[in-house]
């Protein structure tokens, strides 16, 4: 029994203990930079999307990954932090470019799978193996949630489902799967609320990550300005990261909560929000 | 899972029922999701109560929200919204309640079931060893161990050793509750707890206790309590044993104190019989018939000699009774020469002609301050013990010799007497008891005594200040070693 058996030493690391600080400031100034030419009319707004999806979304699986490689005691293989960025920042312009290409934003889930298998991201809570019963549970909280965003938008404020039908939907789908999905889920559950759980109680880690997985997703300028979309992602958001969060608690995994993610993402974007 | 699908089916129904009411009557039947919310909050607590109050509020939004949108907010869509928001106080609120009523209860059952687990007498691994399966059914726990101190040892259940700088040791040592919110980096956080288990308000021991998942405040505050309540328990049924342990020697001791006051009455009264009966028997005689001189002479050494004996006894019955009301004997110390005291004693014995009785006393010995009286006693004690036990002809060996100030008696410079017999020797489980009064050593056989020479002797020397102690080996004779103080 490890309260009898192993030293105990007090937890002398923060929250926000071994942050590759020096990433992150240059993935800011990167991002400032393309906004500042893009300002100018020197940079396209193209060009400008994808530094700044790129950012953000490799920025957070840097973080994850750093913060994973501290509290799992591994080691990453070199430059995983910055492969991380690269394939997301090249996902998101091949997505840019053709349609098709948005298929190279399965790169970043592919690389996070690889390092999962080899065991190097238990510190996520993404291990060799799935618990089936939790990514059961996810996968059906997932998808009650999508279905009711499907049936409550389409009732309550007339959104259809868009009429362009499954290749249209394809862009934004490997989006969600490739970026949106893995970087929320990986940096505000599986490292964040996962680093809070083992601080605090369940609830308060859960209220401070889900409530910063918010504020990325309010402050997103992708996200359409209708204010019943934003009361509606304020609500589903938090809804999903609550869920995500005990799923987390519940299972030590991430996979189910990036399932019930992955599902929600898929119903969300079938909408015609434009 | 039964739970949940029940829940779910009767969601769906109230569900259905609404959606086929008409507007005014669907108002008041969706209070009916109230059943499934107040179900849920009691079965599964404030999550369940909170997450199936959700489900229903998320199950009507829809068509309120969009009833709202058409029709604005009219009284009907008020009081559909007023349900929603009773849906999702009720929801946690109940269930809180009745989570908190079930750890309640669970508690005292806890409470209850502990004073049961240490009802009867057990050693304390046992005792604990229940405790803690009584402890770990109540507790929903992953782990859980009890470790308590006694004296110098260190009784550990539910787990090995303590280890030095461990959660429990630092409890141990402090006596303060610690609680680590990751215990050993799993998947899962794992919280850790250990709290003192106390008696007195003096920590005793630990209960430590491990869960992969929640362990809330109020819930830490509750084991707290219960761990000093089992410290409590623990050390209630530790002096419970201890009192029990303590009247059954007393029982016991009580019963062989009368057994061997029984046995002593017999053997005193034999004792006293036997010299009494001679002077009886020769007064008798002297009374009826005549004798020649010779034969006078002879009955009065006889009638002489068992009246010393006699004398003897009664003295040490004196000595005794002075010794168990806690008083010392009467001595009138003064300067006593030892190799006299030592003839003089051995000659007396010598007259009776059964062993052969060697004096080795060394030359230029210092006199012992002692009452002569009380050395002639003790002399003849040892040296009539001797030949008592040790087969007739074999020899008796009585010497003295000066002893420096280390080594004497209590420190002091003092004599040295020893009597060495080649008898049958004492068994070594007897010889710490051979000065307590009444005993006798098992294999005496049929030699007479009450048992009170020895203490009696060993009464004198201590009054003395001096020491004494016996040396024996089975068939290898005795050595006894008395030290008494010489003349400063």
């Amino acid at each position: 029994m490890w309260a009898l058996e192993r030293p105990w030493t007090l937890r002398q690391s923060g929250v926000l203990a071994d942050t590759p600080l020096a990433l992150i400031a240059t993935l800011g100034g990167a991002w400032l930079s393309a906004a500042w030419l893009a300002a100018g009319g020197w940079l396209p707004d193209a060009i400008l999307r994808v530094v700044a999806l790129a950012c953000m979304h490799g920025g957070l699986l840097a973080v994850a990954l750093a913060w994973a490689q501290a509290d799992g005691g591994v080691r990453l293989p070199p430059g995983s932090l910055a492969l991380m960025v690269l394939l997301v920042a090249g996902g998101t312009a091949g997505a840019t470019l053709e349609a098709r290409a948005s298929l190279a934003l399965v790169g970043a889930p592919c690389w996070l799978a690889i390092l999962a298998v080899r065991g190097q991201l238990v510190g996520l809570g993404l291990g060799p193996g799935i618990p089936a019963r939790p990514t059961l549970v996810g996968g059906t909280l997932g998808a009650l949630l999508g279905g009711h965003l499907l049936f409550s938008a389409s009732q309550t404020l007339g959104y259809p489902l868009r009429p362009e039908g499954w290749p249209a939907l394809l862009v934004p789908w490997a989006y969600d799967v490739g970026a949106n999905v893995i970087s929320a889920e990986c940096f505000f559950r599986g490292a964040l609320f996962n680093r809070l759980q083992r601080r605090w109680s369940f609830g308060p880690a859960a209220a401070v990550a889900t409530a910063l997985a918010l504020v990325r997703y309010l402050a997103d300028p992708l996200l359409p300005g209708q204010i019943e979309v934003m009361v509606g992602a304020l609500f589903y958001v938090t809804a999903l990261g609550v869920v995500n969060c005990w799923l987390l608690w519940w299972a030590g995994s991430l996979v189910p909560g990036l399932l019930a993610s992955a599902l929600f993402f898929l119903a969300y974007r079938a909408l015609d929000v434009s | 899972m039964r739970d949940v699908v029940a829940l779910a089916a009767s969601l769906a129904a109230v569900t259905l029922v609404v959606a086929r009411a008409e507007v005014e009557t669907a108002v008041l039947l969706r209070h009916l999701y109230l059943v499934p919310v107040v179900a849920a909050a009691l079965r599964l607590g404030p999550v369940g109560g909170a997450s199936t109050a959700v489900a229903a509020v998320l199950l009507q939004a829809p068509r309120v929200f969009v009833a709202i949108e058409r029709d604005g907010l009219t009284l009907p869509a008020a009081e559909q919204l007023m349900t929603f928001v009773i849906l999702i106080g009720a929801g946690p609120l109940v269930g809180r309640l009745a989570a908190s009523a079930r750890a309640q209860r669970r508690r005292y059952e806890t409470l209850l079931a502990v004073q049961r687990a240490l009802s009867e007498e057990a050693p304390l691994e046992i005792a604990l060893q229940r405790l803690r399966g009584c402890l770990a059914a109540r507790l929903d726990v992953d782990a859980l161990a009890l470790i308590v101190r006694q004296d110098d040892q260190t009784a550990v259940a539910g787990s090995g050793a303590v280890v030095a700088g461990s959660l429990a040791a630092a409890v141990l040592d402090t006596g303060q509750p610690l609680f680590v919110p990751d215990a050993g980096r799993g998947p899962r956080p794992r919280r850790a707890f250990a709290t003192p288990l106390l008696a007195g308000g003096e920590p005793t021991g630990v209960l430590a206790i491990e869960r992969d998942g929640e362990m809330a405040v109020a819930e830490r505050a509750a084991v707290a309590t219960l761990a000093a309540h089992c410290g409590l328990a623990l050390e209630n049924a530790r002096l419970a044993s201890r009192q029990r342990r303590f009247a059954d020697e007393l029982t016991e001791r009580i019963a062989s104190a009368t057994a061997t006051k029984s046995t002593f009455v017999a053997v005193a009264s034999h004792e006293l019989r036997t010299p009494l009966t001679a002077l009886l028997g020769f007064s008798e005689l002297l009374a009826q018939r005549s004798f020649d001189g010779d034969e006078v002479r002879r009955m009065a050494d006889v009638m002489n000699r068992e009246t010393q004996r006699l004398v003897r006894i009664v003295d040490d019955f004196l000595d005794l009774s002075r010794l168990e009301r806690g008083l010392e004997p009467r001595l009138t110390r003064a300067r006593v020469d030892v190799a006299a005291a030592v003839a003089s004693a051995v000659e007396v014995l010598r007259r009776a002609g059964t062993h052969q009785l060697q004096v080795e006393c060394a030359p230029d010995l210092p006199a012992v301050d002692a009452d002569a009286d009380a050395l002639d006693r003790i002399l003849k004690n040892l040296v009539g013990n001797a030949m008592k036990y040790s087969p007739p002809g074999s020899a008796v060996r009585v010497a003295a010799r000066a002893r420096d100030g280390a080594a004497g008696a209590r420190g002091g410079a003092g004599v040295e007497f020893s009597v060495h017999d080649a008898g049958r020797g004492i068994p070594a489980e007897a010889l710490p008891r051979v000065f307590e009064p009444y005993y006798r050593a098992p294999g005496v056989g049929s030699a007479r005594g009450a048992g009170l020479g020895l203490a009696v002797v060993k009464s004198l020397i201590d009054a003395h200040g001096g020491e004494i102690r016996m040396e024996s080996a089975p068939d290898r004779g005795t050595r006894v070693t008395f030290v008494l103080p010489t003349v400063s």
